[in-house]
């Protein structure tokens, strides 16, 4: 046990001393200058998705509100231990709000919370820990998704169309459930092909876009003539299938016509299903700095514009009968006429 | 013969230092190379291994890795490439997460059944991978690649909420379920720094099991003498078949317990952020530690260090992949330096043996025959 | 010591060949092929190159004669460019040159037939032959008439267009030196060449090299049988502990001379004087039957033996799916026997020694060690129940040659006293139990720590025997027991064997060294294609007769009658 005893003096030697300074650290809303922080999921900042999406609010928030940002990557295969750590450093170096990207920060955030309890935590896509210092901010994507395949039934040609979901997780089954129900509402008779790229662990569907591609490209052979890809990066692969083929693709999380990387297929995005983490930041961190932070579950979703449908595709402003059918289930859905799955 | 096992010791070294070395000197020139200051990354990363709750991490994370390199090295010794410690890692954490939260016995037993199946699971895996092997002849690289894939769909089958799996009111993350208190593993509260995982210790103390098993047993000089020469050992009476199976079985089950610190020391289920690639970066760490139990604890130590301490490099604004760079060349240079030391270290040897008989160093034989 | 020049003075007969070469000669007389001068090779291990001097003579056979590890090897491989000497210079036909691979010694017309053949088997001997010359003669006709000039031109017999896996040791070793007579070799290097054939086989490769040498070609031979040496060499230089210690003169040197010299010591021999057999069995084999794997099923496995021998012979002629390699074997060794099993290599030797230890699975048969039934009995089992085995390849199947002597002396008996007690080993008891067996059996080394890679191939040996004798068995398996072993060493491991039969082990002896197994063996058998095809009083038989049997050509048993000559019924 002599080894025990080592790791135990390595850890008692410094002890008293973490990475984070104690007592340093400066009143958290101490109002002048507010510092905001987000802590991404894996993929990190450069994902072209969810993360990308998180920073543009926080860029934002830079911008127009005077907030210094912060942020920080998750590694590889870490455990809820390392993302307290990098929640306690980031809330100990006095930011506020500090978001969570995604709903494994859940665990971690529950136990930071409770040593901060002045400083809010942002938790995107997860209600299942609540404290008066968590906002959490969810959207309701499988309304945006049905509307998705309102337009795919509407737009396709052939009756059959294809959803492509990044990695086999929750939160896209409510994607495919959403846009299954549109499709089938629309159109009885129309068949959706679904396709998964990859299962958790490997969240390489969210990130490789030839696998999308492969996918769109299978899809396509069977007919499909729509294909809606809710699968991050891997999406784009999806996307330039279907470009190729002259057959439409619809985007996804933010309007992906408008998006450089997308220039020379943009003619065939027909829409896009957007979800509006950028500005679910945003609104945080401004609620903190007017000194009314958000608290429990704050919902985007179509009535409130934080999930829609991308009208800069001119093509797409021109399919009157779509548009049309698109405003009707929107308007039922907020109505409550619709109710839409969140589970296939 | 002191000088030779002074030898011995250096050349055993040697190995591993000129690995670091030249994996050291490598990383600094890749960030050179995109112009960055290549001290001032390695400066904060040391500097923040002096903080308790980064070394917290960094024990932590050694224990676990330990155990699944132990579970690599013990394949490595026979000469099994047991590649698939990740998936029966994985595997045996999501099978004995859902048998842990389904049952609730007292204390001490819950944590034992935990275990158990852990190990069990694990071993069963890596079993079928020996199966194939001795049966039909398929290497078990590739079965236990196979397996791995394998794994990935199997958890995310069984951890779907209509078959095993829970998923929280209002979360997107799916869970085995919450294990019971009796089922957690008590830890050493650091205070500030966090708790130290109890099972950190029984990895140890499965350490000096795992040294006394390979090198003070019948099974374990088997073993050995499979994995220099299996030929040899086969010519002496080692049933290879048998010893395959066993050493998988074994590899199986140490991956299985890989997955315990966490899982009874930390999150209680296995839900889809258990950490990955904890069996990948112990076949590393084995190879590092040069299979030993001692030299697997330095690598896991060394590794736990570059992971943790470079958690927040990116908050100062240094890419934290740096350490991933260093990681894949240390790989590299092991396998490279291990073969020019072990080729040097038989030449020397064979050198000094001719050296000392010619010098009539020889231990005095009954006959001396004349020259 | 008349027969011995002290001093190398270069004889320089008048040069044999004519004079086609362009290269200018400073002497009247032809210079020497080959000219090796104060060779020095510091190579780590046991055995260096020091101050070697050899001068040989264009268009002679010249015979390079040493103990096993006295350093021919590495010389040979200095002159053929896999390595480079420290100090020393090397002249081929008057010019010196320097060799950094086997490349620039074929371009200076070296060519090397190594010990073991480097051939492919599913390739034509026009293909073997070819194959990385393509650019000399093509690969076409003119390659086919190239081959047929050359076999002609030395009697080499060689048919371009047979496969090789249907070739005979000997007409693999005949495309061997074609191959290196196609890339145009003046100077042939031959690694102990007759260590695979049969006597009548090494006759006919003597005529070959006559008839190489008669066509002006130069030919270096290495080997360490005396008698073979005398009869084809026109030079002989003798080498011992890496250096050159004299010539001899083949005219009038005896083998008894050449021995003294080689080992500076009388060579021992292997006689085995006064009988201890018993008449009680210690080891009974009935009908051991072991077909090829892959056809198991197809052949038959309980054809009578037919009761003419020889007739079982031509039975093998017939196509029969699933080769057998080894047919109805019965024996039995008793208390204090030695039985001697002759037999060209990959006849079934292996087969059934690895059946005997219980390595592989035969399909029929039954084996009993002391009345009892061992044929299901794993490999420990039988090692644990008294079989010692001493393996023909002890790098492959003896040692750990990375791990100490002392794990070395724990291998195959890790359940046996004093190496554990409980499943727990006892590496205390081990290595003084190593420490005694090092000094016992003479294993010359500096410590029971060093690895027995270290050791040189006699002392390796050596530890074998000791270990395998120091748990009392009750059969002991001899598989080449003194191959590649020093004289000295030689002499020891025969010494345990016979001490150990005096005691009452009985003993199976497979060895390719037919003065061994006549001189050791109470009893001697011929193995041929999986049967023991012909049975030898040791008291009697000579090699000649035993190399007969061994090609097959003579079966049952074998009387002092000479026997027709068979060079190459493989």
């Amino acid at each position: 046990m002599g080894l025990t005893a080592a790791a135990l003096a390595l850890s008692a030697t410094a002890c008293g001393k973490s990475s984070t300074g104690s007592s340093s650290s400066s009143s958290a809303a101490s109002g002048s200058a507010v510092k905001a922080a987000i802590a991404y999921d894996i993929g990190g900042r450069g994902d072209q998705s969810f993360n990308d999406a998180a920073f543009a609010g926080l860029q934002k928030a830079e911008k127009e509100l005077g907030v210094k940002g912060a942020e920080a990557e998750p590694s590889q295969g870490e455990s809820d231990a390392d993302k307290v750590a990098r929640l306690t450093s980031l809330a100990r170096a006095g930011n506020n709000p500090v978001i969570g990207v995604g709903f494994s920060y859940a665990p971690a955030i529950a136990k930071v919370a409770k040593q901060f309890p002045k400083t809010t935590f942002g938790l995107i896509d997860d209600t299942s820990v609540t404290a008066p210092n968590i906002a959490n901010l969810v959207f309701n994507e499988e309304q945006g998704s049905y509307l998705a395949g309102v337009v795919a039934a509407k737009a396709s040609k052939t009756g059959t169309v294809g959803f492509i979901g990044g990695v086999e997780v929750p939160l896209i089954k409510k994607f495919e459930a959403g846009y299954t129900q549109g499709v089938k509402d629309t159109n009885p008779k129309a068949k959706v092909l679904t396709q998964y790229l990859t299962q958790p662990p490997n969240f390489d569907g969210f990130s490789k876009p030839d696998l999308g591609k492969a996918a769109a490209e299978g899809q396509l052979d069977k007919g499909a003539d729509v294909i809606y890809a809710a699968a991050g990066l891997a999406g784009s692969g999806a996307i330039e299938a279907a470009s190729a083929a002259g057959k439409w693709a619809i985007g996804v999380d933010s309007d992906q016509y408008k998006q450089a990387g997308l220039a020379s297929y943009k003619n065939q995005i027909l829409t896009s299903v957007t979800k509006d983490v950028s500005g679910s930041v945003f609104n945080l961190i401004k609620s903190v700095k007017d000194g009314k932070p958000q608290t429990g579950e704050i919902r985007y979703g179509l009535a409130t514009n934080g999930v829609g449908l991308a009208d800069s595709n001119p093509a797409f402003v021109k399919m009157t009968d779509v548009t049309a059918a698109v405003e009707k289930a929107k308007k039922d859905i907020v109505d409550g006429k619709i109710t839409v799955k969140t589970a296939p | 013969m002191m000088k030779i096992d002074k030898d011995k010791l250096i050349i055993g070294a040697a190995g591993p230092v000129l690995a670091l070395v030249s994996s050291f000197v490598l990383t600094v020139l890749v960030l050179l190379a995109t112009g960055l200051d290549p001290i001032e990354p390695i400066r904060l990363m040391i500097d923040n291994a002096g903080y308790s709750d980064v070394q917290v991490l960094i024990v932590n994370y050694t224990g676990i890795l330990y155990l699944a390199a132990l579970g690599v090295a013990i394949g490595f010794r026979m000469n099994l490439f047991n590649i698939g410690v990740e998936g029966q890692y994985r595997l045996a954490a999501m099978v004995s997460a859902l048998v842990g939260a389904a049952v609730d016995l007292p204390g001490p037993l819950h944590i034992l059944v935990i275990v158990l199946v852990a190990i069990a699971t694990g071993a069963l895996w890596a079993g079928i991978a020996g199966i194939l092997k001795t049966t039909r002849g398929v290497s078990e690289v590739v079965s236990t690649i196979m397996l791995n894939a394998i794994t990935t769909s199997l958890v995310a089958w069984l951890i779907l909420p209509k078959n095993f799996g829970v998923q929280p009111a209002g979360s997107n993350d799916l869970t085995t379920g919450q294990i019971p208190e009796s089922g957690w593993f008590p830890g050493i509260d650091m205070g500030e720094g966090g708790q130290i995982y109890g099972f950190t210790f029984v990895a140890l103390a499965l350490g000096v099991v795992y040294w006394f098993v390979i090198n003070r047993t019948r099974f374990g000089f088997d073993l050995r003498a499979t994995g220099e020469s299996e030929s040899a050992a086969q010519a002496s009476g080692v049933d290879a078949k048998k010893m395959i199976i066993t050493a998988m079985l074994i590899s199986g089950g140490l991956a299985g317990l890989a997955g315990m610190p966490i899982l009874l020391g930390e999150s209680h289920t296995y839900s889809l952020a258990f950490p990955v690639g904890v069996g990948f970066t112990a076949i590393t760490v084995a190879l590092l530690g040069r299979n030993h139990p001692v030299g697997i604890l330095f690598a896991a130590l060394l590794f736990a260090f570059l992971e943790k301490a470079s958690s927040s490099l990116d908050i100062a604004g240094y890419p934290k992949e740096i350490t991933q760079i260093m990681q894949g060349i240390i790989v590299i240079a092991v396998v490279v330096s291990y073969e020019l030391v072990r080729r040097y270290g038989t030449r020397r040897q064979q050198q000094k043996v001719g050296e000392e008989l010619a010098a009539g160093g020889a231990i005095k034989t009954d006959k001396e025959v004349s020259a | 010591m008349s027969p011995w020049h002290d001093n190398f003075t270069p004889p320089c007969p008048p040069a044999p060949t004519p004079s086609g070469q362009g290269e200018c000669v400073i002497n009247a007389s032809s210079p020497p092929a080959v000219e090796l001068h104060g060779i020095t090779k510091r190579f780590p291990g046991v055995v260096a190159n020091k101050d070697i001097a050899i001068t040989v003579r264009k268009g002679t056979v010249h015979a390079l004669i040493g103990e096993n590890g006295a350093g021919k090897s590495t010389l040979m491989k200095i002159l053929y460019g896999m390595q480079k000497p420290d100090e020393g210079t090397i002249a081929v036909d008057g010019e010196q040159v320097t060799f950094s691979s086997p490349g620039d010694a074929i371009a200076r017309g070296i060519g090397m037939v190594h010990q073991h053949f480097m051939l492919a088997d599913n390739l034509t001997v026009l293909e073997n032959v070819v194959l990385g010359g393509e650019k000399l003669y093509g690969i076409g006709a003119k390659a086919r008439k190239k081959i047929k000039e050359i076999s002609d031109a030395y009697g080499l017999g060689v048919r371009p267009d047979a496969l090789v896996e249907d070739l005979g040791v000997a007409d693999r070793q005949r495309v061997e030196i074609l191959k290196v007579l196609y890339r145009g070799a003046k100077i042939l290097i031959l690694d102990e060449p007759t260590a695979v054939l049969v006597p009548q086989e090494v006759d006919a490769l003597f005529d070959n090299l006559r008839e190489l040498k008669s066509e002006g070609l130069t030919v270096i031979f290495i080997s360490h049988k005396l008698g073979e040496v005398l009869k084809v060499a026109d030079d002989i230089t003798v080498i011992r502990r890496g250096t050159t210690v004299g010539t001899a003169d083949p005219k009038t040197a005896t083998t008894k001379q050449l021995a003294e010299l080689m080992v500076g010591s009388e060579l021992p021999s292997p006689e085995t004087r006064e009988s201890t057999v018993t008449d009680v069995p210690m080891i009974q084999v009935q009908g051991l039957t072991l077909t090829e794997a892959g056809a198991a099923a197809a052949a038959p496995l309980t054809t009578a033996a037919p009761a003419d021998p020889a007739a079982a012979v031509t039975v093998h002629e017939e196509p029969i799916a699933g080769r057998r390699l080894l047919d109805d074997i019965s024996l039995t060794i008793h208390k204090g026997e030695i039985l001697g099993i002759a037999g060209v290599e990959g006849n079934g030797q292996t087969e059934l020694i690895e059946a005997l230890m219980g390595m592989n699975s035969p399909d029929a048969g039954v084996i009993s060690l002391d009345g009892e039934d061992i044929s299901t009995v794993s490999v420990r089992k039988r090692r644990e129940g008294g079989i010692g085995y001493i393996p023909e390849d002890r790098h492959r199947h003896g040692l750990l040659l990375e791990a100490p002597l002392w794990e070395n002396r724990i291998l195959g008996h890790v359940t046996e006293a004093p190496n554990s007690k409980r499943g727990i080993l006892d590496p205390k008891a081990a290595r003084k139990d190593t420490e005694r067996i090092v000094r016992e059996y003479d294993v010359r080394t500096p410590g029971i720590d060093v690895t027995a890679a270290s050791l040189s191939g006699g002392n390796q040996q050596k530890l074998i025997v000791g270990r395998e004798m120091s748990h009392n068995p009750k059969f002991l398996i001899a598989a080449h027991p003194t191959r590649g072993v020093d004289v000295g060493a030689q002499a020891q491991i025969w010494d345990a064997i016979r001490d150990a039969r005096r005691a009452g082990l009985a003993v199976l002896l497979i060895s390719a060294d037919l003065d061994e197994l006549i001189g050791l063996s109470d009893t001697l058998r011929v193995m041929y294609r999986g049967k023991l095809v012909a049975e030898a009083d040791p008291a009697t038989i000579t090699p000649e007769q035993l190399g007969s049997a061994m090609t097959g050509a003579a079966t049952g048993q074998l009387e002092g009658t000479e026997q027709s000559e068979d060079g190459d019924a493989r």
